[in-house]
């Protein structure tokens, strides 16, 4: 067993908390003097969601400071000692057969578990395979597929109870210091449900309709700052559906900006399609 | 006897290494890939070329720039779109910025602790206040380039095919002009603490590759070029570097036209391009006093030192011309649709990426090859453990692995690339 420690500030819980001008992310005091043991874990991904909380700088590692890291391979050495944990944060799909074995033993681990990102949440790029070729697109890139494993791809929730979900494709750094301390509390934290044209509106950004540009804006979750619209790409909708996004509205909306096929193609990028025609089955 | 490193941590992705040794003569070391395949090429056909960045770049979440880059370079060329002195001179800058925020990450982050012997991240964090300070300061400035050009750090969004959806204002320019000034001399001073770090004195001769181009430190275009002898245009990519799949591997190795195994990234864009450095970078190179060719692998971290300087120095000339240029010629230009083969290298902080793709005449993709740069280092990395083996193969196991630990993040491999 190994315990990390920082002293980018000063040490102990007690020295952050409640100060007036702290802009750090506050984690109650766990009832004994222990510090939740979380690991960070990577299935099969590209570690961009692990790269955006690295990319929070001191903000992660004064956060980092406040937990007991068991495993996170990005920082460390040390092997994972297999001991139970609080929190278990997945990025990324499991692919491989190890992919499946590590998921399934973190969230025997650990009290609660919550997937980070698109990939793990909704299937994310590696899905485009499903709705294509399927298995066969691996014939599309190797010459021997004999022994390379070539699943369906599908999302930690059809493995594993998931508690929380931090969605995006990246997820969103601010969103994860927001709701990361709840978490580590013990606590499932939950995301207003409200599209991207909350945020998109507030910073002031014209509206891609009026152009004639598509957006999925309306339909989708918001909390990502509406980070898309305002670099004027429109939303594809990698946070996934709000509780009450109305795909059918979206659809119409949609008819004159863009072809169903290329609604159709857009939403398979992140894994949004089987979502979308899930919530559209009759009697939904 | 076999030796058999479980996983690497502290690289992008995730492998493993294995070796076998018969009477004190090493057999083979080979990596052990631990990463699912997500078949990226696979699922770029069929896909409108718009689409190709916006998929490709998530191949990798330490370099995206750069595989957005690439790709829209690909689709670009395919089109015969050329574009304007503003839209290149925000694509290098992206592409600078990369090169800042991966080496920087690399550098202080995943090698570092190698070579002060400490295992944990946030030990060496601890006991090295200031330097995990100037580095985090390093790679905010790359960062702040990628969230104003770009538009998000991790997968940007305003480069597209024609030029950018959206450009930094003046006052945007300001403030980066503003922070890379104040980089500058915390790179120089992370940089002098960096020349006092020991790291093992182990050559083997081997090729460099990067690309070249007259007047400049190449990353965005040129012809490639090598140690050897080597000049080809990009096009002839595809002739001289073959990619090899044997069976039950996911990385699809690539091997040159002599038949070995070559080496790229800073270590050699430094050994072959190190004449066209900028003031400062070539100054700190000259501290170190060493003679080329450089065939110390573990050197590859001082080099991306050099290229974080060279870096800084390049954003800055960019960010200050372009307050000449007007910006909105980089804004998204029409063009014409049409079918075409377009291919395309950049220089990755790992070394050169390649694209090669086919669209249709409707602008969707008939076949898409990538190879990425640890696919075309892995064959030089496992030849250097190989011969790095038996001059550690006496030390107890643990100690042992740490040192082969230490010369394999050297390379600063990027699994999740290599698959793909």
């Amino acid at each position: 067993m190994h315990a990390t420690t920082i002293h980018l500030k000063p040490q102990g819980n007690s020295a952050n908390q409640g100060h007036p001008d702290s802009t750090e992310p506050s984690v109650q005091a766990p009832v004994s003097e222990r510090k939740p043991k979380v690991a960070i874990v990577s299935l099969t991904s590209c570690e961009g969601c692990q790269f955006v909380l690295l990319d929070l700088g001191e903000k992660f590692l004064n956060l980092v400071n406040q937990i007991e890291m068991v495993d996170f391979r990005l920082l460390e050495d040390l092997e994972d000692p297999g001991e139970a944990l609080d929190l278990a944060i997945v990025e990324g799909n499991p692919v491989t057969s190890e992919n499946m074995k590590t998921l399934l033993s973190l969230r025997e681990r650990a009290k609660l578990l919550a997937v980070l990102g698109n990939c793990a949440a909704m299937g994310g790029i590696p899905e485009i395979k499903n709705y294509h070729e399927g298995p066969n697109t691996i014939k599309r890139v190797y010459k021997y597929i004999q022994g390379i494993e070539n699943p369906e791809v599908r999302e930690v929730d059809n493995f594993v109870k998931v508690d929380f979900t931090f969605p995006g494709c990246p997820v969103t750094g601010e969103e994860v210091l927001k709701y990361l301390p709840e978490l580590i509390a013990g606590r499932i934290p939950e995301i207003p449900d409200k599209p991207v044209c909350v945020e998109c509106l507030r910073k002031g950004n014209k509206c891609l309709f009026l152009e004639k540009k598509p957006c999925f804006g309306p339909m989708i979750l918001g909390g990502c700052d509406a980070v898309c619209p305002t670099a004027r790409m429109m939303c594809q909708g990698c946070r996934g559906l709000r509780k009450t996004g109305n795909t059918k509205a979206m659809r119409a909306t949609l008819k004159t900006m863009m072809t169903d096929q290329e609604f159709e193609d857009t939403t398979e990028i992140y894994g949004l399609r089987d979502d979308i025609e899930a919530r559209e089955q009759p009697g939904n | 006897m076999n030796i058999k490193i479980n996983h690497i941590a502290k690289m992008e992705g995730h492998a493993g290494f294995m070796m076998s040794v018969l009477h004190g003569d090493v057999q083979s070391a080979k990596i052990e890939v631990q990463e699912g395949i997500r078949l990226i090429e696979g699922i770029l056909i069929g896909r409108h070329f718009k689409d190709v960045p916006v998929i490709a770049q998530r191949i990798c979440g330490i370099c995206p720039v750069v595989h957005n880059l690439t790709a829209i370079k690909a689709v670009e060329n395919a089109f015969g779109i050329i574009e304007t002195q503003e839209t290149e001179a925000l694509r290098k800058l992206l592409e600078w910025a990369q090169f800042i925020h991966s080496h920087a990450l690399h550098l202080f982050f995943l090698s570092l602790a190698d070579f002060l012997d400490i295992e944990n991240d946030l030990q060496l964090v601890s006991e090295y206040p200031k330097q995990a300070k100037q580095a985090i300061q390093l790679r905010e400035f790359g960062m702040l380039i990628v969230r104003t050009v770009g538009g998000r750090v991790v997968h940007p969004l305003t480069n597209e095919a024609g030029g950018f959806k959206k450009v930094p204002t003046v006052e945007e320019l300001q403030e980066m002009i503003q922070m890379g000034e104040k980089a500058l001399p915390v790179a120089l001073e992370l940089g002098a603490f960096f020349r006092g770090v020991r790291v093992p004195d182990f050559t083997r001769a081997t090729e460099y590759v990067c690309l070249e181009k007259n007047g400049e430190y190449a990353i965005y275009d040129g012809d490639l070029v090598s140690n050897k002898g080597l000049r080809i245009p990009v096009s002839k990519f595809e002739a001289n570097f073959h990619e090899l799949h044997r069976p039950k591997e996911m990385i699809k190795r690539v091997e040159s036209d002599l038949k070995t195994s070559y080496n790229i990234g800073a270590i050699a864009r430094v050994n072959i391009q190190r004449d066209k450095l900028n003031t400062e970078a070539e100054k700190y190179l000259g501290t170190f006093g060493f003679q080329f060719p450089d065939y110390n692998p573990f050197h590859n971290i001082y080099y991306q030192m050099v290229e974080v300087i060279q870096a800084i120095e390049d954003s800055l000339k960019i960010l200050k011309n372009l307050g000449h240029l007007d910006l909105q010629n980089a804004l998204s230009q029409p063009f014409e649709v049409k079918e075409g083969i377009g291919v395309a290298a950049v220089e990755a902080p790992r070394g050169t990426l390649f694209y090669h793709l086919d669209i249709d005449a409707r602008g969707y993709v008939k076949n898409a090859n990538i190879i990425t740069p640890t696919a075309q280092s892995l064959s030089n990395m496992e030849d250097d453990v190989k011969a790095y083996l038996p001059r550690v193969l006496e030390l107890p196991p643990h100690e042992r692995e740490k040192k082969l630990r230490a010369l394999i993040r050297a390379y600063d491999p990027c699994i999740s690339c290599a698959v793909h």
